[in-house]
């Protein structure tokens, strides 16, 4: 066989499917949309003109795109510390189960099938109906917030469909990798008399540490251009109070002097800082594991 | 090995896969071929329309079947006419795509303050010598023009002002208001027996934008006639026309609670179950009103901007229109659908059936009590024509007096930054 020879190709092969997918509607939308940010074009008009980079050097005074950015970067944090901990606790729960492994796996991953669109409105639903509901004829007044009307609050509420979304996907990563850690290292470590919390901080923890790699660049990465959960509950209103830049990009694009060019300007704003802001994260997180 | 076998597994699924597409195309020729030849070779034909407006799914898939049959019937012509509706808040942005990606239907609905916009882009033909053109009233024919010219068939137009609930009113003895000094007592007597005056529900930008519109108009019309062209000069300021602020004060301290947490067909819901007495908001929301509460006695009334009665007018617009992609392969049979909708015989029948108000000579049936209300105030002169403002201003009125409501800005804020979303957009037109 001639596998053995050229192992390249055979992996090509079987790449080329998904290679091809994401040439053909993630590479060259990227790019071409880096020649668009330097045009005035306005999505309909048949012409443009090349403008340069008067679009980029616009975006440094455009008030309305950094306060966007700083939402956006409130949000990451929120949630890649919130969704990896509470990943990460539910697969280390679930782990230790004797029974109905499959079953808790299942319930916890179903919300990632389906679309945060769907799961925005039904969450939409609960806090401008349920909630209420619940406040008005159960006495539970603490739920008596205006969660899509008041900032802070809709804040929490974006936060929580947002988790409950990706939460499933990070638990089945921490699962796997929990797996892979060897029973014998563990039992070692509880013989020699370490309690369970120091088996798991000073054994499972430091091995899973790839699996910790990669969901925090998966939530930073998707946190970054967050727009289903909050364009499904809020449309980022207030006004612009909850935009994300995702929602600021989409609402220059579509809506109001419907700006093609401009908005795909800042879209490439956005994609540099993703872009720095994962290589920092790879690089100090790939050095940890390979200090261990 | 078990790569080869893997290999081998994936091949013949594979093959199968386009075995069952072929057996499929195979039938569906067969099929094609069978009814050609017992219906004397119709010529065949495909017509793409995109609508905006979902809640009339029914009645125009029905008009679709009906101008099927006519075109089998008069031209031997076997047409598949496409429907396809996305919803309202998606329409343009897919729309947008779909002109960009030359995939254009070869019709669509478009909001009529987009018509200059969509022109200028070529993506408009020239109705103007359709028999359709014949039989627009004058005053609608204006809103679909430009220079004269008629770019797309009004499908929406509408008188409207502030929806209320006449049983209400009828209870405390209250009539329609005709200044704002009117509307308070209206308020008042309404809050002495516990009924919530307006219905609030500014979960989505554009009806509370609707104030701005409706107070806009009323001001403009009323007396700072020249105000919107100075703002299109960039000479104009919305600190002239602050003024809106006491009515749109006097609603918000006077609505519903939880404002931001209800959309607006909850809140159409909600107005029809009576809880509260006035909702500012279009006729275009009487289907959902109705539906929900069909004993509903619906009315209108024209929104009091201040104490002068020249200045309480309802707004006459034109919102959906139907236009026509003049690179369709269609053209023709998009333009005799174009026709077919104010067609002598069938169209009354439709825009019947949406409720939407007459707008053509073709148009001869009984309109509803609140439109004919409403159009009470156009035949005594007191309506005027929707503003038209560049849309980037109309979205952010809408976030504006989100904000506003939530208390986030001040009255201060808002005409600074209207000001300024008003010179940008007059910088890039």
């Amino acid at each position: 066989m001639n596998n053995k020879k050229h192992p390249n190709r055979t992996l090509l092969i079987f790449c080329a499917p998904a290679l091809l997918v994401y040439f053909v509607f993630k590479l060259y939308p990227a790019i071409s949309g880096i020649y668009y940010s330097l045009t005035d074009w306005n999505g309909i008009n048949k012409t443009f003109q090349i403008v340069g980079l008067a679009n980029f050097i616009e975006i440094f005074k455009d008030e309305y795109f950094w306060n966007s950015v700083a939402f956006t970067l409130k949000y990451v944090v929120v949630i890649v510390v919130l969704a990896n901990v509470a990943a990460l606790t539910l697969a280390v729960a679930i782990e230790s189960l004797p029974k109905y492994k499959g079953l808790f796996r299942t319930i916890f991953y179903m919300p990632n099938m389906i679309s945060m669109v769907i799961g925005g409105y039904m969450w939409m639903f609960i806090f401008t109906k349920v909630l209420y509901y619940m406040a008005d004829n159960w006495n539970f007044k603490f739920l008596d917030k205006s969660w899509i009307g008041d900032p802070k609050y809709s804040f929490i509420a974006i936060i929580i469909v947002a988790t409950w979304g990706a939460v499933g996907y990070l638990m089945i990563i921490y699962m796997a990798a929990l797996q892979g850690v060897s029973t014998e290292l563990k039992e070692a470590a509880t013989l020699d008399g370490a309690t369970t919390w120091q088996v798991f901080w000073k054994v499972t923890f430091p091995l899973i540490g790839h699996a910790v790699t990669i969901c925090i660049f998966w939530a930073l990465n998707s946190g970054f251009q967050v727009f289903d959960v909050i364009y499904a509950l809020t449309g980022g209103g207030p006004g612009r109070a909850t935009q994300s830049v995702a929602i600021n990009i989409y609402e220059e694009a579509f809506k109001g002097n419907i700006r093609y060019g401009y908005a795909t300007a800042k879209s490439t704003v956005l994609f540099l800082i993703v872009l720095v802001v994962t290589m920092l994260q790879l690089n100090i997180t790939r050095r940890r594991e390979e200090e261990l | 090995m078990k790569l080869k076998k893997l290999l081998a597994f994936t091949l013949s699924g594979i093959m199968m896969l386009s075995l069952a597409a072929c057996g499929s195309s195979a039938q569906g020729e067969a099929v094609a071929n069978d009814t050609g030849a017992t219906a004397e070779a119709p010529q065949e034909a495909e017509l793409n329309i995109m609508m905006s407006f979902p809640q009339y799914m029914e009645q125009w898939e029905g008009y679709c079947r009906q101008f099927e049959e006519k075109m089998l019937a008069e031209k031997n012509i076997k047409v598949t006419v496409n429907l396809e509706m996305p919803s309202s808040d998606q329409y343009e942005t897919i729309l947008q795509t779909r002109l960009t990606g030359e995939d254009a239907p070869d019709l669509f609905t478009l909001h009529s303050n987009n018509i200059g916009t969509y022109n200028k882009a070529g993506n408009l033909y020239d109705l103007s010598n359709e028999e359709l053109a014949g039989k627009i009233y004058d005053n609608v024919k204006e809103t679909v023009s430009v220079d004269g010219h008629l770019m797309a068939v009004p499908i929406e137009s509408q008188a409207w002002g502030v929806l209320y609930n006449k049983d209400i009113f009828e209870q405390y003895g209250l009539t329609p208001p005709e200044t704002l000094s009117d509307l308070k007592a209206i308020c008042d007597t309404l809050n002495e027996n516990d009924v919530t005056p307006f219905m609030l529900a500014f979960q989505e930008q554009w009806v509370p934008q609707l104030m701005t519109g409706l107070t806009l108009g009323d001001i403009v019309s009323g007396k700072l006639t020249d105000w919107l062209d100075r703002m299109y000069k960039d000479e104009g300021s919305y600190d002239e026309v602050r003024e809106i602020f006491d009515v749109i004060d006097l609603i918000m301290q006077n609505g519903t609670d939880r404002a931001m947490e209800e959309g607006s067909e909850a809140g159409s819901a909600d107005f029809a179950n009576g809880k509260a007495a006035m909702y500012v908001q279009g006729t275009w929301a009487a289907n959902t009103i109705m539906e929900t509460n069909p004993d509903m006695k619906l009315g209108v009334f024209a929104l009091p901007i201040n104490d002068d009665k020249n200045c309480t007018l309802v707004n006459l617009s034109t919102s959906t229109t139907l236009a026509v992609y003049p690179d369709s392969k269609n053209l023709d049979l998009a333009l005799e659908f174009a026709n077919y909708v104010l067609d002598d015989e069938d169209s009354s029948a439709l825009f019947q059936s949406c409720s939407f108000n007459p707008l053509a000579s073709c148009h001869n049936y009984e309109s509803a009590s609140w439109v004919d209300e409403a159009s009470k105030y156009v035949a005594a002169g007191k309506a005027y024509q929707d503003l038209v403002l560049p849309s980037s201003v109309t979205d952010e009125q809408g976030r504006l007096l989100q904000e506003y409501y939530v208390g986030s800005v001040t009255v201060d804020d808002i005409v600074k930054r209207l000001d300024k979303a008003f010179q940008d957009a007059n910088a890039l037109n």
